[in-house]
């Protein structure tokens, strides 16, 4: 080496250097802080995050991902976590982080003020989680598009099988949305396991497209790119909102639902800081942030006020959903593979 | 710059080997400082990649590399004091004409300014002062050639090299620019080695020619003693276009030998041979032909093609020794094609080739 | 000893003595200080380390000639590595590691995650390592090559393979944590990967036979439009060059799912085309834009600028006296086109086709908005992962296939270019013209660049007009509502304050962007130089190693970060850094294609001179490879800093509170239905992109070769090429 390199590669070495320490953590454990992995939407998250922030002097690093996301992220990281709480999205993933270990067990002095279904996840995991919302499953159409086609509005499910829907129908693929699973898990718990799957593959003869995201049917509901989307009923109520042609149904049948959960990782760094964001969002206050954020979830403490766009879930026929059966992951495995096998590949 | 006297260039049993294929081959020589010496071969002989290993671009895979003395075996090329000038003369077409022959100095170190005299100067020597602000592809071959050569002097290294610096030149300029060499190389004392396919470019500028065959020294010596006196078939034939004959060597007297060709009985040098078959070379400006049966002993052959080239005519006669290639100086007028001559040898450029 | 290596000695010993060792984690049990120090107190498995310095420094103490030296420090410096990995993984977090615990007993002592001091001591070794190659005679004694090597095969193994064989580990384990071949087989055999359901008219085919196919329509398209559009800029005179050659770059800087939204606003069902056409001539409304008419499209438009960026400099480096040659030996326009110009395109089009095909692989974002039911790889492995099933064993033989293709097409590509030469820039100075295109092949290129930029063109109107409007394709009420809640400014007592929801992450966005560019750019095109100007051992399993991480699915990436490096000895997720890093090795494949493809375009005597001149290999680089790569360094620089802009499922697990990128929070407001603030959120992107790109252009400047750049550059100092 001459001194022309060497005199050439030191200043980049320097500079890579100290950009590279720039960017080096520095220690987001300080007392006073918490790391939250939030489930539901974004400005749900940042609205219930800063107000905790202002509450509690506690700085909430959150940062928003899709549950399927979150459990995988938490499943990476287990042998040195990063986060405290897992705050929010559908309670199947906190069911299964629980039963693997991921997540810790909790016992707050609000769980007492909340609703039974939300209590039954609590007690089933031995206090690893705990429901702070719940939704109906359901589905919705587009009035406009139904009417151009002359076709009669749906009310239940089996008017979904009409063959006047065929290619009319979206709902999302159940390996990869919890929100599909929910129904495949509904219909096996409302019919049968037998007649459940006869249902599925007869309604798999009217859809158009099994998309990635749960939510996604709903936004192409109100785009018009379907007539009907299978969905929670309050993704729908969300487009509803702002587009007067999408009518929300809860199916006559009856339905499933589910049950939003929060959990604390296991080997939190910040365990005080977690139970205390864990009291707070059990307080009615703080479960007020999700309808001021246009989402209209059923809220689990019961002096919370149901938002008046929400489905109400005393006058929607909720099946007893067996979240310890449905939401194990050997029965999920199984019932996943058995929809690959039978209906995925049938012809339309 | 400190003026760097001409060093000599020692090869000490270098071999380069690339995988399985050898390019040179246990190869030893000198060349004195201050000398021209040619490497001369034909395409695939090694010579190209001998002068890289010179200039430090290839690493010898056995033996040793001596410049000035010094063992550079395993030097990198930046840090022998070499030069070269490239057969595409590889100028940089990002940089003017001064920028290209300023770069040796400035990555030397040298200030700018001083870089861009010593460019200057050297521009100056090659004839190009003037043209320093164009940008190389303005220029015409013969011109870039010199910027290549300035590039390469500005350094004033201990060697310089040449790798067929005239392959993409006229013939004309070839002529002009060998000289140009050759004269540079004389006054400024430079010792280069200069790497060429062409046997009559390294007679004309060469104080020595190696000349190699098959990754080897086939012989090395002054061009004189090349052409008189050749050390193989290969070099007999390669510089000079001789004439390969089969004689048999009939008496052995001193160091001179009797030989029978055909029908001709001479007497040369022995240099070596003994009784038996030989082979000698016979220059084609050493094969007289007669128009009518001579009264001394002579070979019979036939005109097979006549080239009229202005000072000389060119023969390729036909006989029962094979074809043979002959030119005459002496009459202008070339002889039909299927006329009969007679063929006898000059007492010069006829020579017996060491088996 | 050389001067830098003893500059590297000290650095080493800097690192083991005065730096701290650890990061600065109050988890650590150790402590902080230097490793010397933790090692002779509270950490006695740093101690061989300091062995490995004593052992390095020996020749310079006992002034040991250079042979000798050297193998003292090839020595030193493989015992030190390898003594700093050991210990990195043998105490671990939590007590021992690499199986241990049953050996010694747990839980043993733990360390936490190397920090700056650990970093120098490593660092230095490597080079003192390099250096001692070199002085042993490797790569012609030449320190900066050997270091050059030893820096990008270690950064590479550390950064690409060291994670993605972590994960692809994972393809044989259990849902329990176990391991079975057994599984793996029939994972891999799973018919839903290769049915071939779709050839005999029933079902469909395998995912496995989806991507393959989209892939090489996608490589054969973009190389082709590319190509067009490379011809155009360079070799006609055709008047809106420069408009083609804008909007033919703007797909490029244009975040995911934008392009796949504005599709379907056009030709969706309800899209405003559709409409058109039914209230026009009464075509059908249908939903033939979700699946693979949809995904294609999509991804000609988002791929074809990387196409052009290669092609370009290809075409312009191409000599003009070769094609002035062909021509004066009676071939016509369009027969030298055919022999000449494009077998000399050769290398550009196979680099270009590779880049289409594993892009179009990698693609996610896509596929996810226009697959309809066109199920291809990269989702099929995102939801793997973070689906309802969980099964990161499938996404590991998943991602295996992907890479499989991946290499198969590297192999494909270097039969086709086999060992020909493709030089055309060469010492000699050339003064000829480019010819311009011979009129057939001129008409062919407008009549497939014309129609492609114009639809171009309708899909940026829809994206732009989306910005503005109240909700695309419902409300059409001019607003700017969407740009004010992303990017509000107030003026505040204390001065403006940035108030708009996406100021935050569009500022780390644009500082990871603006930091992982030129590291991009440096190593990609190094590696390129290695590649091209070097020979070494394994210089092939190098060259592919370094395309690795460029076949390797986002999301498998992001999740085997987490996994490689979530806990020490290498601990970087949550920062910053992590986001530069990952970007850095999933680019440099960009940057080092385009530099192989210019770089075998340029005469190697050129280098040859230079170091005949007493140029080292650094400065040659420096002054006569990197001034002749401009067009190289252009297409690296742009590439990586647009796709650090616009990435998506890498980052989507490595992004924390802290470091929130623009795309995350773009697929945040799609997920919320909010497709007004997130188109004007990408238009702003595209904007604030287009800035960057024009000041990359202005810093490196064209690049001069005689008489035929300035004649193309000079009526058209377009984006991003030249």
């Amino acid at each position: 080496m001459n001194a022309t390199f060497a005199q050439r590669l030191m200043p980049a070495l320097g500079a890579l250097t100290l950009a590279a320490a720039g960017l080096l953590p520095m220690a987001a454990q300080a007392q006073g802080s918490l790391v939250l992995y939030c489930g539901v939407n974004e400005d749900w998250c940042r609205a219930a995050s800063t107000a905790f922030e202002r509450e509690t002097g506690i700085k909430v690093a959150m940062t928003r991902k899709s549950s399927g996301e979150i459990l995988a992220q938490v499943k990476a990281e287990s042998s040195n976590p990063r986060a405290d709480v897992w705050w929010g999205g559908t309670g199947d993933p906190h069911l299964q982080a629980a039963e693997e270990g991921l997540t810790t067990d909790y016992k707050s002095p609000k769980v007492g003020e909340l609703q039974d279904w939300a209590v039954r996840p609590w007690e089933q995991t031995k206090g690893r989680t705990v429901g702070i919302y719940s939704g109906a499953l359901g589905f919705g159409y587009n009035a406009k598009v139904l009417k151009s086609r002359g076709i009669p509005e749906p009310k239940c499910w089996a008017d979904l099988l009409d063959p006047k829907f065929k290619d009319e129908v979206q709902v999302a693929d159940p390996n990869s949305s919890g929100t599909a699973y929910t129904l495949l898990a509904t219909v096996v718990q409302l019919m049968g396991e037998d007649k459940g799957f006869e249902y599925m593959k007869a309604l798999h003869k009217n859809v158009n497209q099994y998309t990635k995201s749960g939510s996604a049917p709903a936004k192409a509901v109100s785009l018009g790119e379907t007539a009907v989307g299978i969905t929670f009923m309050h993704d729908m109520i969300s487009v509803a909102v702002d587009n007067p042609d999408v009518k929300t149904v809860a199916p006559c049948e009856g339905t499933g639902y589910e049950i939003g959960s929060m959990s604390i990782v296991k080997g939190a760094r910040n365990l005080d800081s977690a139970k205390r964001w864990y009291d707070w969002a059990l307080t009615p206050a703080a479960q007020e942030f999700g309808a001021k954020t246009k989402n209209f979830q059923v809220p689990s403490n019961k002096a919370a006020p149901t938002p008046p766009e929400a489905p109400k879930l005393a006058e929607i026929k909720l099946i007893p959903y067996d979240f310890a059966k449905y939401g194990s992951s050997d029965e999920r495995r199984r019932l996943l593979a058995k929809w690959d096998r039978e209906v995925k590949p049938l012809s339309k | 710059m400190p003026r760097h006297a001409p060093a000599s260039i020692e090869f000490r049993s270098v071999t380069k080997r690339y995988g399985t294929v050898t390019a040179v081959d246990d190869v030893s020589f000198t060349i004195e400082p201050g000398t021209l010496v040619t490497l001369l071969g034909p395409s695939g002989c090694g010579k190209t990649t001998t002068l890289r290993l010179i200039a430090g671009l290839e690493i010898a895979s056995a033996g040793e590399i001596l410049i000035g003395g010094r063992d550079v075996t395993t030097q990198a090329a930046a840090d022998r004091n070499v030069s070269m000038v490239f057969q595409s003369y590889a100028l940089f077409p990002h940089m003017s004409v001064l920028d290209n022959v300023a770069y040796g100095p400035k990555v030397q170190g040298l200030g700018r300014a001083r870089a861009h005299a010593l460019a200057l100067e050297k521009l100056e020597l090659v004839g190009l002062s003037g043209l320093g602000n164009r940008s190389p592809s303005e220029l015409s071959g013969g011109q870039q050639q010199r910027v290549a050569v300035a590039r390469a002097l500005v350094l004033e290294p201990e060697v310089l090299l040449f790798d067929e610096p005239l392959s993409n030149l006229d013939a004309k300029l070839r002529r002009r620019v060998r000289d140009d060499i050759r004269d540079l190389q004389q006054r400024l004392n430079l010792t280069v080695a200069y790497v060429t396919h062409d046997q009559e470019e390294a007679l004309a500028v060469s104080d020595r020619i190696i000349v190699m065959s098959n990754a080897r020294i086939a012989q090395s010596g002054t061009p004189r003693e090349l052409y008189e006196e050749p050390a193989s078939v290969f070099v007999a034939d390669f510089i000079g276009n001789a004439n390969l004959l089969p004689g048999d060597l009939l008496r052995e007297e001193g160091d001179r030998a009797v030989i029978q060709v055909g029908a001709l009985t001479i007497d040369l040098p022995r240099r070596g041979a003994s009784r038996g078959p030989v082979t000698v070379a016979v220059r084609p400006d050493a094969i007289r032909l007669h128009g009518t049966q001579p009264s001394s002993p002579a070979i019979q052959a036939q005109v097979a093609k006549a080239a009229y080239l202005g000072g000389h005519v060119e023969y390729t006669v036909g006989s029962a020794l094979g074809e043979l290639f002959a030119v005459d100086r002496t009459d202008r007028t070339p002889m039909p094609v299927g006329a009969p001559v007679w063929i006898s040898f000059a007492d010069r450029d006829v020579t017996v080739v060491p088996r | 000893m050389a001067p830098a290596a003893k500059a590297w000695l000290v650095a080493a010993w800097a690192g083991y003595v005065l730096a701290p060792w650890y990061l600065a984690d109050p988890l650590s049990a150790l402590g902080s200080g230097g490793g010397l120090w933790l090692g002779l107190t509270r950490a006695p498995w740093l101690l061989p380390v300091g062995l490995a310095l004593v052992a390095a420094t020996w020749p310079l103490a006992r002034g040991l000639d250079r042979t000798r030296a050297a193998r003292w420090l090839v020595a030193a410096g493989m015992g030190g590595l390898a003594v700093l990995w050991l210990q990195g993984f043998a105490v671990g977090l939590s007590g021992w590691g690499l199986g241990l615990a049953s050996l010694l007993g747990a839980p043993g002592p733990a360390q936490g995650g190397m920090g700056l001091g650990a970093a120098m001591t490593a660092t230095s070794l490597l080079m003192l390592f390099c250096a001692g190659l070199a002085g042993l005679g490797w790569c012609r004694g030449d320190a900066f090559v050997t270091s050059s090597i030893g820096l990008v095969v270690a950064l590479v193994g550390l950064f690409v393979l060291f994670p993605v064989l972590t994960i692809l580990g994972s393809a044989a384990g259990t849902p329990g944590g176990g391991a079975s071949p057994a599984l793996f087989v029939s994972r891999l055999a799973d018919p839903s990967i290769w049915g071939l359901g779709c050839l005999a008219g029933n079902g469909t085919c395998g995912v496995a036979w989806n991507t393959l196919f989209l892939a090489i329509l996608v490589g054969l398209g973009t190389t082709l439009l590319g190509l067009a559009f490379a011809l155009i800029a360079t070799r006609t005179a055709f008047r809106y060059k420069k408009a083609l050659r804008l909007l033919s770059l703007l797909p490029i800087i244009t975040p995911p799912f934008v392009i796949g939204l504005a599709l379907i606003l056009l030709f969706g069902r309800s899209g405003a085309v559709s409409a058109l056409l039914f209230d026009v001539f009464g075509v059908p409304r249908s939903r033939w834009i979700y699946g693979l008419p949809g995904i294609l499209i999509a991804q000609l438009l988002a791929f074809t600028p990387i196409a052009f960026l290669v092609l370009i400099g290809v075409v312009q480096g191409i000599s003009p006296s070769l094609e002035e040659a062909s021509q004066t030996l009676r071939a016509r326009g369009w027969v030298t086109f055919a022999t000449i110009t494009f077998p000399l395109l050769r290398p550009g089009l196979a680099n270009a086709f590779l880049l289409g095909f594993v892009e179009s692989m990698a693609d996610f974002g896509n596929p996810l908005v226009l697959g309809g039911n066109y199920e291809v790889l990269s989702t099929k492995i995102f939801f793997a992962i973070v689906g309802a099933s969980q099964d990161q064993g499938r996404a590991a033989v998943l991602a295996t296939i992907l890479l499989a293709f991946t290499l198969g097409a590297f192999w494909v590509q270097h039969a086709w270019l086999g060992k020909r030469s493709y030089t055309t820039v060469t010492g000699k100075g050339d003064s000829g013209l480019a010819p311009p295109l011979p009129r057939r092949v001129a008409w062919l290129c407008y009549a497939t660049a014309i129609p492609w930029a114009l639809f171009t063109f309708a899909v940026y109107a829809i994206i732009l007009v989306g910005s503005f409007v109240k909700a695309m394709g419902r409300d059409y009420t001019p607003t700017f509502e969407h740009y004010l809640t992303g990017f509000r400014i107030e003026q505040t007592p204390q001065g403006l304050f940035f108030s708009g929801s996406a100021w935050n992450s569009l500022f780390v966005t644009l500082k990871v962007a603006v930091l992982s560019a030129p590291f991009t750019a440096a190593i990609g095109l190094l590696t390129a130089y290695l590649l091209t100007r070097q020979t070494f051992a394994g210089r092939r399993a190098f060259e592919f190693g370094t395309m690795v991480s460029f076949a390797v699915p986002g999301t498998v990436v992001g999740i085997s970060y987490i996994l490689a490096f979530n806990v020490p000895p290498v601990e970087i997720t949550g920062t910053g850094l992590i986001l530069i890093i990952c970007f850095v090795f999933r680019n440099m494949p960009v940057a080092v294609r385009s530099g192989i493809a210019s770089l075998s375009q340029i005469d190697k005597s050129l280098d040859e001179a230079s170091h005949t001149l007493g140029a080292r290999s650094f400065t040659t680089v420096w002054r006569v490879i990197v001034p002749l790569l401009r067009p190289a360094l252009v297409a690296a620089l742009v590439y990586s800093f647009v796709r650090a802009m616009t990435a998506v499922s890498a980052v989507i697990f490595l992004v924390s509170a802290e470091y929130n990128m623009a795309t995350t929070y773009i697929v945040g407001r799609v997920e919320a239905g909010e497709f007004g603030l997130a188109i004007a959120y990408s238009t702003a992107l595209v904007a604030v992109m287009l800035v960057g790109i024009l000041l990359i252009q202005l810093l490196v400047g064209e690049r001069r070769l005689g008489r035929r750049t300035a004649l193309a550059a000079a009526p058209a100092p377009a984006l991003a090429s030249s």
